[in-house]
């Protein structure tokens, strides 16, 4: 971790204890015990908020089912205390567990889903409980009142214990957000809400982490639960699987924040009292205005923030203070991305055998065959729609060929994973960047990077070395969303190299960029390969390829026309015809 | 303090009380009484009847001279909004006991749920709550603070069948001896035939002609009533709880020639003979239909129905408005017997009451009001209310009712 990191960290930890002394003191002067039930229940949404963050949050996988987690918890608290007598001390984390279990039951058919698609079926998971529930004969459940011992069953007669336990649940919930967005799982997560495609390619095993943070996400939801039974003390469907427990952690979440550990809790601390004061004052003088101003208060926040409170104020804060400082000096770690592998000349890094991709109709690639030297500089060449892309997602396993072998070093790689075969040492960009924009320079990078590295060390002092080799450094802090399209370039081949790779595949690196810019992209890529790494290119810029490339193949429609050398191939009719064109021909002759 | 100056610092408060009287510069402290009950969200309808009714009922003692035990002291009703959720629910329970400290007893919440939520807050505080809602949870927790005036969930599923069969048997001459049920399955629903199907079909004698379940909402309700037609059962049982699917099923029934009163038709619950209805679907359409309830206008309570009528612009008091009518009544009883404005004398007082008349006339029963060791109360029975020429009427048992059945003479 880097200094820069150390002491945010620092800072969020002093924040974090600053508002839990701020939170019990409150709580120990409230006398009245209305204050002290809404002291409570805020912190319980706080924590539910916190788990929908943590999931929907961070990775962008919107979930409108976390009810089915609540309610889950909810039930087993009050049904293991009615029929085996077992204390909520003991429920409450079993509901944590059971929680768990059930977001990872929910992820594993779920995670098949995208989008709207996701949120749709996550939001059949309550519902559908809520109806085997009321079938199972639950529709109402009381806590039974224990008389004799009730601090052992949590029935405090003080109801500010109930409050500082409700706390201590949030502060939990808070450092375990903490945790999860200052490591590599957060990193992985964010990374996949921004693009999850270029993740799996920037070798991130992306089920993997969706399936730890819904499992992280449920057991939170199912601990909220359970304590929500005690505190309420009875439990009914409507009231534990309903729709409103689910847009309840959603809307605190998008209140405050989303993806950050604050954002919740400012959603919970600021719109539970304020819709509890709102019924408490105007639900007997003018029936069901609370819903009315509660509704117009979210609407007026969504429109002036409609990233949640949290983010505004940190952008109105940074407009104002200096920006975020840029890293420190190089990691000791760094070095400049040495060579790994020997020039040997004649050694075949990739063999493309025979491969064919048809979707429906339409045949993408046809039985194209190439060989890609060690240290080469291979340019692959085409009119658009002659299959270069679909080439290169079939070389990364974005798609399966129909037919015909890939071999990376000698593996066949058809069927693995994007992830997998980027972890053997394939990296790649894309034609159209995909930056992870809200991320900043330095994390996108540290992305690719944790694909090699063995420890965070390593992986921050690879990121460093890449940031380094492309010219970053500078940018390191930056969101990468402010980037020029230079940049963004430069952005996504330093994500490639952070992860060491043996193999590059660069998708048209240079489009859209300036002449001087051009020049200078093309001196990077050559470094590169004189620095060992093989690399392969799609480009169209037939005047820097020329310069650039050791060989080229030119496809058209999906097969290969020919391949050779680049003084051969321009003056080859075939390709002059198919893809340079007359003028061409007449400017060269 | 000795029991000599007790009673002289009683007779002195009894002399200050006299004096403050006859001047009548003053008058003893009001007693607050509290209403907690959705005031807002979906079932705010309800809670504004309830708060409707508690207002009448305060407004007749109050003028007929408040509680006389406790020096004339006159009922001041709070209104506490239990919102649309149990978690609403309990924070006005929260907000009650906090709030109102000088609270003596209060009545609520509508839904078994809320009411739930509310008593384990009240409970804590030793304040007494009469409630009308039905689940047997409520009193088969060992509190010592609730008194449930309704017949309880399960006593209504397992009398209502026993109390049709009496009324058709008297109504016709001829015991039923085929019966239908075409019902939703909503857990409501189920619940209510579950006893049905276990035990009382067979016990009574019933013969199963039609049996159909379907989901709501209802597409189309013909498949459904073409079987009811051709297999002619003495008695449906109707069980929808959605108002559009109630509507079209009693649509097709009329169609079918099997409406007004030609098929014996009963549904659960009050909701089928609610004034909104008339808003919802043609009132024609819902003559001679039978709901079994816990509670409705009876012919013990006199000119009841006229006041309502003149004094709330309502079309007719229903079950809620009754009860919380009856419930503050109750209220002045126990504090009449109190004799003090303190939650736990008037406890006790309502677990000693024994009334015949007065509040008794407000709940169906045995004529007399007293509650069980749990808090139930004794006696507690079922009505039979049919819908006759656009209004709601009691039709069972004869003692309560305000008009015989209409029923087919087979």
């Amino acid at each position: 971790m880097s200094v820069d990191a150390r002491a945010g960290l620092r800072r969020q930890l002093t924040l974090i204890a600053l508002f839990a002394a701020a939170y019990a003191l409150l709580t120990a002067l409230s006398t009245h015990s209305y204050y002290q039930l809404i002291l409570t229940v805020v912190p319980i949404w706080a924590v539910m908020g916190l788990a929908w963050n943590l999931l929907s949050g961070y990775s962008g996988f919107v979930s409108f089912g976390h009810a089915a987690f609540f309610g889950l918890g909810a039930y087993f608290v009050a049904l293991a205390q009615i029929h085996w007598g077992l204390s909520p001390w003991i429920g409450i984390p079993c509901a944590g567990i059971i929680g768990g279990i059930a977001g990872l039951v929910v992820g594993i058919p779920t995670f098949r889903l995208r989008g709207h698609y996701f949120a749709l079926a996550m939001l059949a998971y309550p519902l559908a409980l809520l109806y085997v529930f009321e079938w199972l004969g639950y529709q109402e459940l009381a806590l039974p009142m224990q008389r004799e011992a009730p601090a052992a069953f949590m029935q405090f007669a003080d109801h500010r214990l109930h409050a500082w336990l409700a706390l201590a649940l949030l502060i939990a919930a808070m450092l375990l957000t903490l945790w999860v967005e200052r490591s590599r799982f957060g990193v992985a997560l964010v990374a996949i809400r921004e693009d999850e495609a270029a993740a799996e390619a920037a070798g991130i095993r992306t089920i993997a982490w969706k399936l730890k943070a819904i499992t992280l996400s449920g057991a939170m939801a199912g601990v909220a639960g359970g304590f929500y039974a005690v505190v309420l003390l009875v439990v009914t469907p409507p009231a534990v699987f309903g729709m409103l427990v689910s847009a309840q952690a959603l809307i605190v979440a998008m209140f405050g924040g989303v993806g950050t550990v604050w954002g919740p809790v400012i959603g919970a601390v600021t719109l539970v009292p304020l819709s509890e004061v709102l019924h408490a004052q105007l639900g007997d003088v003018i029936p069901g205005i609370q819903g009315v101003v509660y509704g117009v208060a979210i609407v007026a926040v969504i429109l002036l923030a409609p990233e949640g409170v949290f983010w505004k104020v940190r952008d109105m804060r940074a407009r104002r203070g200096p920006r975020i400082p840029a890293p420190a000096a190089a990691p000791a770690a760094a070095n400049a991305n040495p060579p790994k592998t020997l020039l040997l000349d004649g050694d075949v890094i990739l063999t493309v055998e025979n491969v064919s991709k048809a979707f429906g109709g339409l045949q993408a690639v046809r039985s194209v065959s190439l060989e890609v030297k060690r240290g080469d500089i291979l340019g692959i060449i085409g009119p658009n729609g002659a299959g270069k892309t679909t080439l290169f997602n079939l070389l990364n396993g974005f798609i399966s060929p129909d037919q015909g072998r890939v071999l990376l070093e000698g593996k066949d790689v058809v069927g693995c994973a994007p992830y997998e075969i980027c972890r053997l040492g394939m990296g790649r960009t894309f034609q159209v960047v995909r930056p992870f924009r809200r991320m900043s320079v330095h994390d996108n990078v540290i992305v690719g990077a944790y694909v090699s590295a063995a420890s965070a060390g390593q992986a921050e002092a690879q990121a460093h070395a890449a940031l380094a080799r492309v010219g970053l450094l500078e940018d390191a802090c930056r969101p990468a969303g402010e980037l020029s399209n230079k940049q963004l370039r430069l952005l996504e081949i330093a994500r490639a190299l952070a992860g060491e790779p043996k193999i590059m595949l660069l998708d048209e690196t240079l489009a859209g960029l300036g002449a001087g810019e051009v020049e200078e992209v093309i001196a990077l890529v050559r470094q590169l390969a004189e620095e060992g790494r093989t690399i392969v290119i799609i480009e169209h810029t037939m005047q820097a390829m020329v310069r650039l490339v050791q060989r080229f193949v030119v496809l058209n429609e999906g097969a290969v026309l020919t391949q050779g050398q680049p003084a051969d191939i321009t003056r080859n009719d075939a390709v002059i015809d198919a893809y340079l064109g007359r003028k061409w021909r007449a400017a060269n002759a | 303090m000795s029991s000599s100056v007790f009673r002289t610092v009683n007779w002195m408060r009894l002399a200050i009380a006299l004096a403050l009287g006859l001047a009548g510069a003053a008058r003893a402290k009001d007693i607050e009484v509290g209403l907690i009950a959705p005031m807002s969200g979906p079932y705010a309808r309800q809670g504004q009847v309830m708060k409707m009714a508690a207002d009448m009922a305060i407004d007749t003692i109050n003028r007929q001279g408040g509680i006389k035990s406790i020096g004339g002291a006159k009922l001041k009703l709070s209104v506490f909004d239990a919102g649309d959720s149990v978690e609403r629910a309990k924070n006005a329970a929260q907000r009650m006991v906090a709030d109102a400290p000088n609270l003596v007893v209060a009545t609520g919440a509508y839904l078994s749920s809320f009411t739930l939520a509310v008593t384990e807050v009240t409970e804590r505080a030793a304040l007494p709550v009469l409630t009308f809602s039905y689940s047997d949870l409520i009193t088969s927790r060992g509190f010592k603070h609730v008194f449930q005036t309704s017949a309880t969930g399960v006593q209504q599923a397992e009398g209502s069948l026993p109390a049709l069969m009496e009324m058709a048997e008297k109504a016709s001459g001829k015991r039923p001896k085929t019966i239908g049920i075409v019902m939703d399955n909503t857990a409501a629903s189920v619940s209510f035939v579950k006893p049905m199907r276990e035990q009382q079909l067979t016990k009574l004698g019933l013969k199963l002609v039609v049996d159909e379940t379907f989901t709501p909402p209802l597409a189309n309700a013909t498949p459904l009533i073409q079987k009811v037609r051709s297999a002619k059962p003495d008695l449906l049982i109707l069980l929808p709880t959605v108002i559009a699917d109630a509507k079209l099923l009693l649509e097709k029934m009329n169609e079918f020639g099997l409406g007004r009163g030609k098929l014996p038709t009963i549904a659960n619950g009050a909701a089928i003979l609610d004034p909104d209805l008339r808003n919802n679907m043609n009132i024609d359409q819902l003559e001679g239909v039978m709901a079994v309830v816990a509670n409705w206008t009876t012919n013990a309570q006199k000119d009841f129905v006229a006041e309502v009528k003149q004094k709330t612009k309502e079309p007719w008091p229903t079950q809620h408005f009754v009860t919380t009518y009856g419930d503050v009544l109750i209220f002045a009883a126990a504090l009449e017997a109190a004799g003090k404005a303190e939650r736990g004398v008037v406890a006790n007082a309502l677990h000693r009451m024994n009334l015949s008349g007065g509040a008794a006339n407000f709940f169906p029963g045995n004529g007399k009001l007293r509650f069980e060791e749990n808090g139930r109360r004794a006696d507690a029975s079922l009505l039979i209310v049919q819908w006759q020429k656009g209004v709601p009427i009691t039709v069972y048992p004869a003692k309560d009712a305000l008009a015989p059945p209409v029923w087919p003479k087979q």
